[in-house]
């Protein structure tokens, strides 16, 4: 029993300092994305709140918590409620299985704790891809419980767009599952272990150059963000499906949003990037003779790739304009799933003769 | 294969940008090359302010001459110039003194100017002035109904040089400035 209370409350602690992370880096995107985007743009960004408006999330977070939470009339009160929520935790509950850093272990009270995996499953991708899709669900419902016809355009258009786009994810993952031989990220990622030439973007026999190109786009189309924010436009549907929502629920789709865009990101990072790997072989801190210290630099690089792909977001949000919706549609599904099929084929042959040659 | 006059063949560099994204990269390293070389135009309006032109068209005033007499002789033609319909002028005569004129009451409605500045070029005494105040946001647009004191005010505070009255002008009497060679001079 005190084994069983224990590994709950480290569990606990794993779990709440993810959440943790994971909102601290949300809080830090707000801002971010707003000076990028204002210096991209030649604008200084949010300069107000303290010191060149570092504070400026917390002044986002303390008005969202106090603005009236408005009901509109004729919406469906309990779904209304319920759809944040529904589009909240599957954004979050994906962490679970993404590895932070190297797989090392340490004891507490004879229990064997490995600190940056919260959860090992064998079928770690998979989990992430089936929770993602459930956030679909918060968004339709959303939509559709406001009895607003800007919500309900919304969401129907997310739904679309996301189960276009989710084919696209899973398709271009496939490559990569075929090269490691296994679902699990933990082992997908020491699989890439040694050097940047070992990360699935550029490993042989199959260089995933292309898969990568592909989940990065159905990514951003996934998360909702420019160029394929439709389901937000807002010169066309004001703000898509949380046209009504305000203060606190808001914020809850908001999150999600955020926290999914960082979930993709850690995702791509693990699966192409080599996750917590360094781009050179070991680290530098073993070398240094305190291999008891390499975490530090492993999860490190974790974060540098994480927030590079952020980055690409942002990036690409200054730069282009919102697709036409068949433009989307026709990018979906005659450009990027033809290739990830492709890709696919060429990558099971080139494994295959790799493994006869062996 | 026919290939007919609207779809033309795609050759190998039109290929090879479709397939890179060059389009894409170009916009992007636009992007970039203004991150980098970060030169930002925003002007942190309260905090600092852009220098105006000299002939900045802001809030108007009445003006005094520099022995504090008002300048206005009542002659309601800024009233008959404006195209908004801002300004009411009550003209009287100055008491006691039948052939001089002042304007008793004068009035302003800010909310409808629209700054033309046409009161200024009809004014013969040069009586109206503008200033170079801009930040009259109020919350109640009932402030915004000036009288004759609020404009002497605003006057007082933007055009601390005033002008010297002449003789010839004496302040309640409409020689309009200019002296008038065929009228016979005041003798007072």
């Amino acid at each position: 029993m005190t084994e069983f209370g224990l590994r709950l409350a480290i569990s606990l602690t794993q779990i709440a300092a993810v959440m943790g992370i994971v909102v601290i880096t949300v809080l830090i995107l707000t801002l971010a994305e707003r000076k990028v985007l204002g210096w991209m743009q030649d604008r200084m960004g949010p300069m107000e709140v303290g010191p060149y408006g570092i504070l400026q999330p917390f002044a986002d977070a303390i008005k969202l918590f106090f603005k009236e939470d408005i009901i509109p009339a004729g919406a469906n009160k309990f779904l209304f409620t319920t759809a944040p929520i529904l589009c909240l935790i599957p954004a979050f509950i994906g962490f679970a299985v993404i590895p932070w850093g190297p797989n090392q272990t340490f004891e507490v009270g004879g229990i064997t704790v490995r600190p940056f995996i919260i959860s090992d499953i064998n079928i770690g991708i998979l989990y992430i891809l089936a929770f993602a899709s459930l956030g679909a669900y918060g968004i339709i419902l959303g939509g559709w419980a406001s009895n607003s016809k800007y919500s309900l355009l919304g969401g129907l258009r997310s739904a679309a767009q996301i189960i276009s786009y989710e084919l696209n994810v899973g398709l271009s993952i496939v490559g990569i599952l075929i090269l490691a031989g296994s679902l699990s990220l933990v082992k997908i990622t020491d699989a890439q272990a040694g050097g940047f030439w070992h990360w699935y973007l550029f490993a042989l026999p199959a260089p995933q150059i292309f898969a990568f190109v592909i989940y990065v786009i159905s990514a951003v189309a996934e998360t909702n963000r420019v160029p394929f924010d439709l389901p937000e436009a807002e010169s066309e549907l004001v703000a898509g499906f949380f046209t009504e929502y305000s203060g606190l629920r808001f914020a809850f789709f908001f999150l999600a949003e955020y926290a999914n865009m960082v979930l993709v990101s850690c995702v791509a990072a693990a699966l192409f990037l080599g996750g917590w790997n360094a781009p050179y072989p070991g680290t530098i801190l073993a070398l240094l003779g305190a291999p008891s210290l390499a975490w530090i630099e492993n999860t490190m690089w974790f974060a540098v790739k994480t927030y590079s792909l952020l980055f690409l977001f942002f990036w690409l949000r200054a730069t282009l304009p919102r697709l036409r919706y068949d433009q989307l549609m026709r990018f979906g599904w005659k450009v990027l799933l033809p290739i990830a099929l492709g890709n696919i084929v060429v990558t099971s042959i080139a494994v295959f003769i790799y493994q006869q040659m062996k | 294969m026919e290939s007919t006059t609207s779809t033309k063949r795609p050759s190998l560099s039109e290929w090879f940008k479709t397939i890179t994204f060059y389009e894409i990269l170009v916009g992007m390293k636009a992007t970039l090359s203004h991150l980098l070389n970060y030169r930002p135009v925003t002007l942190q309006y309260p905090h600092e302010k852009r220098t105006l032109p000299d002939n900045y068209r802001g809030m108007l005033a009445l003006l005094r001459y520099d022995d504090g007499t008002e300048k206005c002789v009542g002659c309601d033609l800024c009233e008959a110039a404006c195209p908004s319909r801002v300004i009411r002028v009550v003209s009287a005569e100055v008491p006691g003194e039948p052939t001089k004129r002042y304007s008793k009451e004068y009035y302003m409605d800010m909310t409808r100017c629209l700054f033309c500045g046409m009161c200024v070029d009809a004014c013969p005494v040069d009586a109206l002035g503008m200033t170079r105040e801009f930040e009259w946001a109020v919350y109640d647009k009932r402030q915004l109904h000036l009288n004759k004191q609020q404009l002497l005010a605003i006057g007082d505070r933007s055009f601390p040089t005033r002008e010297k009255r002449l003789e010839l002008q004496h302040p309640n009497v409409a020689f309009f400035n200019v002296a008038f060679k065929h009228v016979p001079q005041k003798s007072d």
